[in-house]
């Protein structure tokens, strides 16, 4: 049985590899069979030491549907086309898509040896990914007042 | 936004350039951003220390581990700052 997981547990990663360490805590003062005792505060990592049924959850960011059939501003039901053609939807809010078109601006001026240009179209892009971003984060924060707090 | 909209404002005629372009930008945007976050659930194996990392992943937000003994709650678990003196154990 898993416990404490959040103390217990560490990770690392190596390239496409996530490493699951078991923190193990041992007594300050373990006198082992032949009388030596370990360093005070010694801890150590260990494997993973029972087995968890779909213990392990990664959390990440991903592409998924890039392009879809349908409006996405309309519809909440969306579908991967077949293959992408002109007509398909880019699956990301009007916000982001206008960076989508700054992005291919940029990419479109670099082609064109403009480094200026898709200098400032790039800056256009991340503007519109910090916009998206804080536009997401206008709400008020309540506070409760104290029954003694002088109004 | 359609494919053509994106090439009639960016005055270009080559679709599957412009194709291309707009998968690097949704690229770029998951990496700087959590506009579409996934999760992935795997197994632990007792004695077993590496796990693969999901194949499509662009940018890792957290790893949590079961915590079956809380009401089945998934915690969240911190990344070693440094590697453990111990780099393979032959005999968990």
């Amino acid at each position: 049985m898993s416990f404490d997981t959040g103390k217990n547990y560490v990770y690392s990663h190596h390239g496409k590899t996530l490493r699951l360490w078991r923190f193990r805590r041992t007594p300050a003062k373990d006198v082992d069979t032949e009388g030596r005792t370990t360093t005070s505060g010694w801890h150590s990592f260990i494997y993973p030491d029972e087995t968890i049924d779909s213990g392990l959850r990664i959390e990440y960011t991903a592409i998924e549907k890039p392009f879809v059939v349908e409006d996405p501003d309309e519809n909440s039901s969306l579908t991967e086309p077949s293959s992408v053609s002109e007509l398909s939807h880019i699956n990301m809010n009007r916000m982001l898509s206008l960076a989508v078109v700054d992005y291919v601006k940029a990419q479109t001026a670099e082609r064109d040896g403009n480094i200026q240009a898709k200098e400032y179209f790039m800056r256009e892009f991340f503007n519109k990914l910090a916009d998206n971003e804080s536009n997401k984060n206008k709400a008020f924060v309540a506070q409760a007042v104290s029954p003694y707090a002088v109004k | 936004m359609t494919v053509l909209e994106v090439m009639e404002r960016a005055n270009s005629r080559d679709t599957k350039l412009v194709i291309a372009f707009i998968k690097d930008a949704v690229m770029k945007i998951q990496s700087s951003t959590e506009e579409n976050l996934k999760v992935d659930r795997q197994t632990i194996t007792k004695n077993t220390r590496d796990y693969a990392l999901p194949t499509d992943l662009i940018s890792l937000k957290t790893v949590s581990i079961l915590d079956t003994e809380d009401d089945g709650k998934y915690k969240r678990i911190s990344r070693l700052a440094y590697d453990p003196l111990v780099t393979e154990d032959t005999s968990p």
